[in-house]
């Protein structure tokens, strides 16, 4: 995927890059996109009917689901029971081809807890999860950019250093441990914020402070190599012959350049953050997915669980693929190489 | 020719990596002391204080300073001092146990599928797509639901994920090499295909194995502590840093250190373990930017 600018340039490819029409006729200029999002999407179809599988695998790994549902409390006929109820007792791959069936109906199962639908129960509490994840990496995003520059643009100085110095101890810092800090100094002893539950905006700022912290250290670090890559690159000197100013440089031509990777890293990282929301979820009894997923495991309502992690590949997939749209209509190089 | 470059390459690599003892490297030192300071505390507290386990409910909430108890104790009167030494020890068995484990299953397979490119190559690519889509903390969670918490249960959830870094790594390496000219030289001269694997391919990918090692080995640990914090990884008499930060969070201002201590503990190791994957891949010259993690 590396941009390659030295490379043998295809003669329709100038006129894609800048948007002109070309003497080929216009299907070819959209083309190239459509065959990438649609192997892009059939890999996506792979990957969730992946998740599908292990989890379904996971929930039937160790024995019976209704004994583990039952956590050797009840007796061996109420346990036979429960399974016959819960249409446990017929052979596995009846029961994966039922649920497979199922899902392409868009049915994942009934919760055991509540005795609703799994997928409404998911789908209820996750755009308070949405909100605080985008917020994270808005904030994220916010500070990495100008400190980046900052650290380029004075590089080797004190606080170049110093900035790096600190992003390593940061990386270092549990995200759940450094939520319990930030609860314990803001929420309950200077009485700032609130600490529980979604009750106000404020509740918002607490877990989107936990969550983007290890992102901001990450952005940082990749910002800053390939700021640096950019800055030592022919074109730059180019630039600086021409007498711009290193900072015009930084701003309009180095940003530009870094974002495919920086789009990149952030699809990377996406699982993390998601991972990093569910327990900072629990810390501040936000009533999003990772609540929801960590009560649904402590009561082993195996339908819900299998909902969440589906639910959180499809996220993924989603994701993914819009950031590897966007990559694409950002970088004409990208488009070239991937065609 | 290439086959003697290569050894004489070798074998500066290994000079350097024998300069680890005290390397010209600040990320490198920083760590190694911050190792050995944690893993002598381990040791003497091991050997000097009270069982961490044990519970004196008369003891319960004695700040840190209390006679007998430096750093205080918890609800249930463990001394939490005690508890950093050995939890201190119990992180880095968890690390040293998923990294081995990890490492033997990703290497083997990344060599085999890397040098075969059969279906096993095949396979191992889509598995790769998978797990790049599906974040693992998510399936960790969902899993712990049917695996009981104890230290080989966790360790084998997360080398189940972990190994897939080292797959992918190895297979880049073995896809570059494979195409050199002692792979083909060696072939020429009838060695064994497992004597190509482990004598020529292994060491080609070497040093970028044990950077990935050393970072990986961090993030192993904030995996650990995130699920026994979230009461689904370790349990006493397991003594797991994330399972007593637990503890404290019931009621974090009245028994702040409850909380602070073990926290302090994880953040050490961890920065420990990252700075020495830093250290090391400056120092080696291993690039294994987009596979850690």
């Amino acid at each position: 995927m590396t941009a390659m600018p030295g490379a043998p340039l295809d003669p329709i490819a100038p006129a894609e890059a800048t948007g002109l029409p070309n003497q080929r006729g216009g299907t070819l200029a959209i083309s190239p996109w459509l065959t990438y999002a649609g192997s892009r999407l059939l890999q996506g179809l792979f990957v969730i009917f992946g998740a599908v599988t292990i989890s379904f695998i996971l929930v039937n790994m160790i024995g019976d689901p209704a004994s583990v549902l039952a956590g050797g409390q009840l007796s061996h006929e109420q346990v036979a029971n429960l399974s016959h109820q819960l249409g446990y007792d017929r052979p596995v791959v009846d029961r994966y081809i039922a649920y497979v069936g199922g899902l392409l109906h868009g049915d994942l199962g009934v919760s055991i807890r509540y005795g609703t639908s799994a997928l409404g129960l998911v789908l209820a509490v996750l755009p308070a999860t949405l909100l605080i994840v985008i917020g994270a990496i808005s904030l994220a995003c916010a500070i990495a950019i100008p400190v980046s520059v900052l650290s380029v643009l004075r590089r080797g100085s004190y606080m170049d250093s110093a900035t790096r110095r600190t992003l390593i101890v940061f990386q270092a810092i549990p995200e759940f441990w450094f939520a319990l800090m930030l609860a314990m100094v803001f929420a309950v002893a200077l009485r700032w914020l609130p600490s529980m539950g979604f009750t106000s905006p404020t509740a918002l700022i607490l877990p989107i402070i936990a969550i983007a912290l290890p992102l901001v250290s990450s952005l940082v670090r990749l910002l800053r190599a390939t700021l640096l890559d950019v800055m030592a690159s022919d074109f730059v000197l180019a630039l600086r012959a021409k007498g711009i100013s290193d900072r015009e440089i930084v701003v309009r031509h180095g940003l530009r350049n870094v974002m495919s990777p920086f789009l990149t890293l952030l699809a990377l990282h996406l699982g993390w953050l998601i991972g990093g929301t569910l327990i900072i979820e629990t810390i501040f009894v936000w009533p999003g997915v990772g609540t929801l997923l960590v009560n649904a495991v402590k009561v082993r309502d195996l339908p819900v669980i299998q909902a969440v992690v589906i639910l959180i590949a499809v996220a993924t997939v989603i994701l993914n693929l819009v950031v590897d749209l966007l990559i694409m209509a950002i970088d004409p190089r990208i488009r070239q190489v991937r065609r | 020719m290439s086959v003697g470059v290569r050894s004489v390459r070798s074998r500066g690599r290994m000079a350097r990596l024998s300069r680890v003892v005290w390397p010209r490297n600040d990320a490198l030192r920083t760590s190694i002391i911050i190792l050995i300071a944690l893993v002598v505390f381990a040791i003497v507290g091991k050997l000097l204080l009270v069982d961490p386990t044990k519970q004196v409910l008369r003891d319960s909430y004695l700040r840190p300073g209390s006679p007998g108890h430096l750093l205080g104790t918890d609800p249930l009167g463990r001394d939490i001092l005690a508890w950093c030494a050995a939890g201190v020890l119990t992180s880095l068995a968890i690390c040293a146990l998923v990294v081995a484990l990890s490492m033997l299953i990703g290497v083997s397979v990344g060599l085999v599928s890397g040098y075969s490119r059969s279906w096993v190559d095949h396979g191992l690519m889509r598995i790769t797509d998978l797990q790049l889509a599906i974040p693992p903390l998510p399936l960790f969670i969902a899993a712990s639901a049917i695996v009981a918490g104890s230290i080989y249960s966790v360790v084998i959830l997360v080398s189940f994920v972990s190994w897939v870094p080292y797959a992918r790594l190895v297979r880049a390496r073995v896809l570059v090499e494979r195409e050199r000219g002692y792979i083909a030289a060696a072939r020429l001269a009838g060695s064994r295909t497992w004597r190509i694997l482990l004598l020529h391919l292994l060491p080609a990918a070497a040093t970028e194995i044990l950077v990935l090692a050393s970072l990986q080995a961090g993030t192993v640990l904030l995996i650990e502590s995130g699920l026994s914090f979230l009461g689904l990884g370790l349990q006493p008499p397991n003594t797991s840093l994330g399972y007593m930060i637990s503890v404290g969070r019931t009621d974090p201002v009245g028994s702040w250190w409850v909380v602070v201590f073990p926290g302090i503990m994880i953040v050490l190791l961890v920065l420990a373990f990252n700075l020495m994957g830093d250290g090391l891949r400056d120092l080696l010259k291993a690039d294994v930017e987009g596979y850690s993690r």
